[in-house]
Order: C-alpha cells, then sequence, then structure tokens
C-alpha cells in the first residue's frame, strides 16, 4: 500500500491525510466544487474534483470516487465517518475495482448496519439488548399487531427506524393510545431519511448514560477493545461532548462491558475499527445499542487515554498486519481525555447554521491540547455538509484537570466571522452537574430547556466600549492607507506609524 | 477623526486622535490611550489603558459587513454589530435616539425578519426589542429608542426585506 485516497471531506479527512504522512503514505483528496479550496484539498498530496456541491453529486457518488482512485493510481481508500462510511455497495465496488477498502467488509457492514440484525448477533453472543422485538415491524404488519407486541414490551418504550440512525425515524410512546400515531411518524420518516420504513420496538430505559466500547479487529480473528467512552451529554440524540473514561464505569464494570463488546465483534467476524454502542441503567445493568461499522468522530478521546493512533492502525489491519496492542495495557486510562465537538452554529439562535467566512482564527495550544479542525484563516465554511468544523480535545491526570484544560482552550478559541458552539460549551463546562459527572442521555435538552433561549454569554457595556475603540482604530488605519495610496502626500508622522500598523 | 457609532444598543460619540505613536480614543467621556498593531487582515491587537488603570490586551477582530455603514466587531468570545450613524442624521434602522414624533425603525441590510417582538397597540420601553432581522447570518434585533407605543408593523416573520425597508412604526 502506498497510496490513499480519502472519500471524505473536513476535519477528518486531514486527520487521515496526517496519518498517511505519518507512514510515509501518499494521500489523494477529493473535492466538491466549493471545497476547492478546503484544508484537506491544500494538505493532501493529489486532489481530484468529484462533482457539484451537493453531496449526492459529490461526495456520494460512488462512480466518481472509484474513477478518481483510478487517475491517481491509489490503491486503498479510507472513507473517513459519514458520506459513504457504512456504505456496503461503496466497500463492495472499491474491492471490486482492486482497491483496499480501509474499514470492514461488506458483508459486516451489512450485518450491523440493520438494527435488528445486529441484535440478533448481540444476543447470538451472549450479551443483554434493551428488551424489544427481534423481527423489523415493516408496512404489513398492522396496528393491533403491534399494539399486541407492545403489550410484551411494556410502556414507556422507543420506536426505531431498523435502519435508522441520528436520531430520525425515533420517537417515544408512553401509553398505547400513542402508539398508531407515533408508528405512522416514524415509519414515514425513516422511509424518506432511509428508504426503508421498517421500525421495531424498544422498552425505553428512562435514565440511562450512552456508554460506547471502541474496538479493532484484525485479519486473524484478534480483536482489542478500548477503555469505554462517556458520550451521554446529547442534544437532540448527536453527540456534543465525550470523554473517557466515564466516572459511571468501576475497573469490574469496564471489564464486563469491554469483554461484552469485543464478544459481539467476534461473532459479527467484524474486522478493523468499530464501537459498540451500550445503554448504561442507573442499576449498573447495562444492554447492546448498536455498532458503529466506522471509525468515529470521537475517536481521538481514545487515542489520547491509550496513547494508540486508531487511523493508523486502521491502515495497518487493512494491509493485513497483525494486531499487536497488549489487550490488558488497553483497558487501563494513561489519562483523562475530553472532547467538544464544535459546530459553525449559532446557539442563541436554537443551533442555526452559521456558514460564511472564517476572518479570523486563534487556535487553542499549549499542553494536553489537540485541535482536530479543517478550519483556516481565510477559509470558508460551506453550508452543503455537516456543521461541525473543529473537535477540541484536552486531557490531563485527571478528569477536574482535564476540564480545566477545556475551559483554558475554550477561552483561547476564538473563530470570527461566523458563529460556533464555542460559547456553549463555556457555558456547560460551568455546570455544576456536569463537573460532577452526575447526567444521563437526557441532561442536556433538560438544561438547554431550563434556559428559555437566554443568550449565553451576552456581550457587556465593557465589550461595547473596546469594540467602538476598535472600530476607530480601523477607521483611522484604513483612512491612512488610502492617503498613503494617494499620489505625493506630504507622509505625516502618523501616516507613517499608520502605515506600519495598518490593516493590509 | 470624530463619528457616531451605535454598538451594544446605543450611540456613541467617538473621536480618535494620533499623538506620537499611539492613539487617543475617546467614547463618550471615557478618554484611552490605546496602542495598536495589525495582527491579520482583519484583526488587531490592543494595548488599551483608561487613565492610570491597567494596560488591557484586546485582541479584536472587525469585519465589515457589505454595504459599507455597519461592521461586526468580535472580542472575548462575543461579537457585537456596530454600525456608523449618519454626521445628517440617524444610520437607516436607527429610530432617533432623542426628540419627539414617529420612530421609524428600517432595515438596516438585506436580510429576513426572524421574528417580531412586539405587536399594534403595544407600549414599548426604551432599547426595548421591536424586531430580530437575519442579515449575514446574524440575528440583528432591532430596539426603539424611546418609549411610545407600536402604531404600525409593516412585515411578518419569515418575510426577505431589502435594506432601507420601514419595518415597524413606534409613536
Amino acid at each position: 500500500m502506498k497510496k490513499i485516497l480519502i472519500a471524505n471531506r473536513g476535519e477528518i479527512a486531514v486527520r487521515v491525510i496526517r496519518a498517511c504522512r505519518d507512514m510515509g503514505l501518499s494521500s489523494v483528496a477529493v473535492y466538491s466544487d466549493c471545497d476547492r479550496a478546503a484544508l484537506h484539498v491544500r494538505m493532501a498530496d493529489e486532489a481530484y474534483p468529484v462533482g457539484p456541491n451537493p453531496p449526492r453529486e459529490s461526495y456520494l457518488r460512488i462512480d466518481r470516487i472509484i474513477d478518481a482512485a483510478r487517475r491517481s493510481g491509489a490503491d486503498a481508500v479510507h472513507p473517513g465517518y459519514g458520506f459513504l462510511a457504512e456504505n456496503e455497495d461503496f466497500a463492495a465496488a472499491c474491492r471490486d475495482a482492486g482497491l483496499i477498502f480501509i474499514g470492514p467488509s461488506p458483508e459486516a457492514i451489512t450485518l450491523m448496519g440493520s438494527k435488528t440484525a445486529a441484535r440478533q448477533v448481540a444476543i447470538a453472543a451472549g450479551v443483554p439488548v434493551v428488551p424489544g422485538t427481534e423481527d423489523p415491524l415493516n408496512d404489513a404488519v398492522s396496528d393491533d399487531e403491534v399494539l399486541e407486541i407492545a403489550k410484551g414490551i411494556g410502556y414507556p418504550l422507543m420506536l426505531k427506524a431498523v435502519a435508522g440512525g441520528g436520531g430520525k425515524g425515533m420517537r417515544m410512546v408512553s401509553q398505547p393510545a400513542d402508539l398508531p400515531g407515533a408508528l405512522r411518524a416514524a415509519r414515514s420518516e425513516a422511509g424518506s431519511a432511509f428508504g426503508d420504513s421498517a421500525v421495531y420496538l424498544e422498552r425505553r430505559i428512562l435514565a440511562p448514560r450512552h456508554i460506547e466500547v471502541q474496538l479493532l479487529g484484525d485479519h486473524y480473528g484478534t480483536v482489542v477493545p478500548f477503555v469505554e467512552r462517556e458520550c451521554s451529554i446529547q442534544r437532540r440524540h448527536q453527540k456534543v461532548v465525550e470523554e473517557s473514561p466515564s466516572l459511571a464505569v468501576s475497573p469490574d464494570l469496564r471489564h464486563l462491558m469491554t469483554s461484552a463488546a469485543a464478544a459481539v465483534a467476534r461473532r459479527a467476524g467484524y474486522t478493523n475499527a468499530g464501537t459498540i454502542e451500550f445503554l448504561l441503567d442507573e442499576d449498573g445493568s447495562f444492554y447492546f445499542l448498536e455498532m458503529n461499522t466506522r471509525l468515529q468522530v470521537e475517536h481521538p478521546v481514545t487515542e489520547q487515554v491509550s496513547g494508540v493512533d486508531l487511523v493508523q492502525w486502521q491502515i495497518r489491519i487493512a494491509r493485513d498486519e497483525r494486531l499487536t496492542l497488549d489487550p490488558a495495557a488497553m483497558l487501563v486510562p494513561r489519562c483523562h481525555a475530553v472532547e467538544c465537538r464544535i459546530y459553525a452554529e449559532d446557539p442563541d439562535t436554537g443551533f442555526m447554521p452559521s456558514p460564511g467566512r472564517v476572518h479570523g482564527l486563534r487556535v487553542p495550544q499549549g499542553p494536553g491540547v489537540r485541535d482536530d479542525s479543517g478550519l483556516y484563516e481565510g477559509g470558508e465554511v460551506p453550508i452543503y455538509y455537516d456543521p461541525m468544523i473543529s473537535k477540541l480535545i484536552t486531557w490531563a491526570d485527571d478528569r477536574p484537570e482535564a476540564l480545566a484544560r477545556m475551559k483554558r482552550a475554550l477561552a483561547e478559541y476564538e473563530v470570527r466571522g461566523i458563529r460556533t458552539t464555542i460559547p456553549f460549551f463555556r457555558w456547560i463546562l460551568g455546570d455544576e452537574d456536569f463537573r460532577a459527572g452526575r447526567f444521563d442521555t437526557t441532561f442536556l435538552d433538560r438544561k438547554l430547556a431550563g434556559r428559555n433561549g437566554q443568550p449565553l454569554d451576552p456581550a457587556g457595556e465593557e465589550h461595547a466600549v473596546l469594540g467602538a475603540i476598535a472600530v476607530a482604530v480601523r477607521q483611522l488605519t484604513t483612512a491612512a492607507v488610502s492617503a498613503a495610496d494617494a499620489p505625493a502626500p506630504a507622509a505625516s508622522r502618523w501616516q507613517q506609524s499608520a502605515r506600519t500598523g495598518a490593516l493590509r | 477623526m470624530q463619528f457616531e457609532l451605535e454598538i451594544g444598543g446605543k450611540v456613541r460619540t467617538v473621536r480618535v486622535s494620533t499623538r506620537d505613536e499611539r492613539l487617543e480614543v475617546s467614547v463618550d467621556d471615557r478618554r484611552f490611550d490605546v496602542d495598536h498593531r495589525a495582527v491579520g487582515r482583519h484583526s488587531l491587537s490592543l494595548l488599551v489603558r483608561e487613565g492610570d488603570g491597567a494596560t488591557r490586551s484586546v485582541d479584536v477582530t472587525v469585519v465589515a459587513t457589505p454595504g459599507g455603514a455597519g461592521f461586526d466587531v468580535s472580542l472575548d468570545g462575543q461579537t457585537l454589530p456596530a454600525a456608523l450613524v449618519s454626521r445628517f442624521g440617524r444610520r437607516a434602522g436607527l429610530a432617533g435616539a432623542q426628540g419627539s414624533g414617529p420612530q421609524n425603525v428600517i432595515a438596516p441590510m438585506p436580510g429576513k425578519i426572524v421574528r417580531l417582538l412586539v405587536a399594534p397597540g403595544d407600549a414599548v420601553e426604551p432599547r426595548q426589542g421591536l424586531v430580530v432581522i437575519e442579515a449575514m447570518k446574524m440575528e440583528n434585533e432591532l430596539r426603539a429608542s424611546r418609549a411610545g407605543r407600536v402604531t404600525g408593523i409593516k412585515v411578518a416573520e419569515g418575510q426577505s426585506v431589502e435594506a432601507g425597508v420601514l419595518l415597524v412604526t413606534v409613536e
């Protein structure tokens, strides 16, 4: 393997390019029209266009990406996350074109991509699942039949799309009377989002934590799980803060959960990087939720805690190397790590996307800080793609110190020209319950509802006065530049000084 | 150089002059000694001292909004919209801060009306928000400059408007 095409964009494409460089491999970027000057294109060794801005016409076009791989002479493809990462047709198309797909086999993607099939794998591996239906309920199953099945599961329950993800096609039902309406809504949402309207029922765990186990599997049957990640801080079912280890997981529980995760992966014949998600109940019982058959957004948290470069291992496994990591060492955290997913969204307007040009950028650095980002000053955040622009990760010996570093890094982080969720993270970091680790998956939506849309961090009088001073300086220096450009001015002292301090 | 600037919900008189290598800036009745360096295309490092106080370091970005009279000023994790007020009258979009007669609140820039905060007949206090307009990916709240009663609302939520369009009248 010499050259890897990265079928993705943004921070994750940059992350994979870095791994390529670490390993002495060439990197190939692909880009849509508006991404011509994106950071991943600037950083890659080679770059090829794959079409217009809408993902459907570029980053999701299997034919064009395979074609770019052929043109570049790449011998492997890394899908990143999102886009085609969990698309079995893409993995198969790579294989058919003689390209190594850096990820699991198409068969494993298909198997674990179906939520009901994945539940059956977990049950066969002896891992508990949330009580619910084992078979998909397609449109042919009548409301009365579903009501009958629901009686056996108990209320409240969750209706979920078999092909689902990201909270789409998901409904909570607290009583039988609400079931038919919720069923209609979930089926139609699932049909339009995933092209498959089948749903299934699951008992609702009232205040669970979302705990997940990262693992790697090689082509020789070795599966190594890592210290769990705590991902309960979610906004509308989307993770926004992740950390590792979890305060709710003791070494004994860690042993149980990581063994369960490895058992599921082995049962599925799983290879490369993957993640098993669990719900952890207040009483310490845990249930298999689903498997993500890709590298995850929050993988850096595990990298910091384990000291392992997961992307490099993905590549090594794909080229048939044996996993040589010490499994016992992977279950002992070396530090505590936290990640904030920074979005180009305005937290003060209900998280409206805020695309645009980045006019100023100050990236946090220093001890215990990592910023995985696709931004640069002067760069553009397009409206067509996921608004996540950066992942800020901090780590230290313990959680309070890691949080203190996160607080420092967030204060240092300035992204100007667009709105970001940085103020929102500053607010969460100050929350007493968050600091004490008292939270479950409902925590953030409850806290946000409690704010009643009050602005985060409102600008004060002092900010306005300093802002007025800044405008004054800008007006004067801009005027000075224009004056300096005019023919033969009598250069005064202030013009000279303004020129040296001028804006452009 | 002297100008009127609306920022942080107030119109302020700003004066700036050079003194040796430094600048003397006053904002209304407060006077500041300012040292400045460009640190990027739109960014400045300022060292700001008021009287005998501490010298404060301020990292700030000033981006002109299309159209010329407005700026987005970012510092300390905040972004504040600012607008120059014309010498001959109020900037479009700012109702008269003093004086009498109806306040005509006008769209300062093209954008979309995201929220109406008042209804016809409502009594409003000085600086009470009237309408929120989204422009340049930013929501801007346009406020009443003095007390009065809302006599007319000329736009609906969700409507796109051009700069200079009358939005709300307060008498």
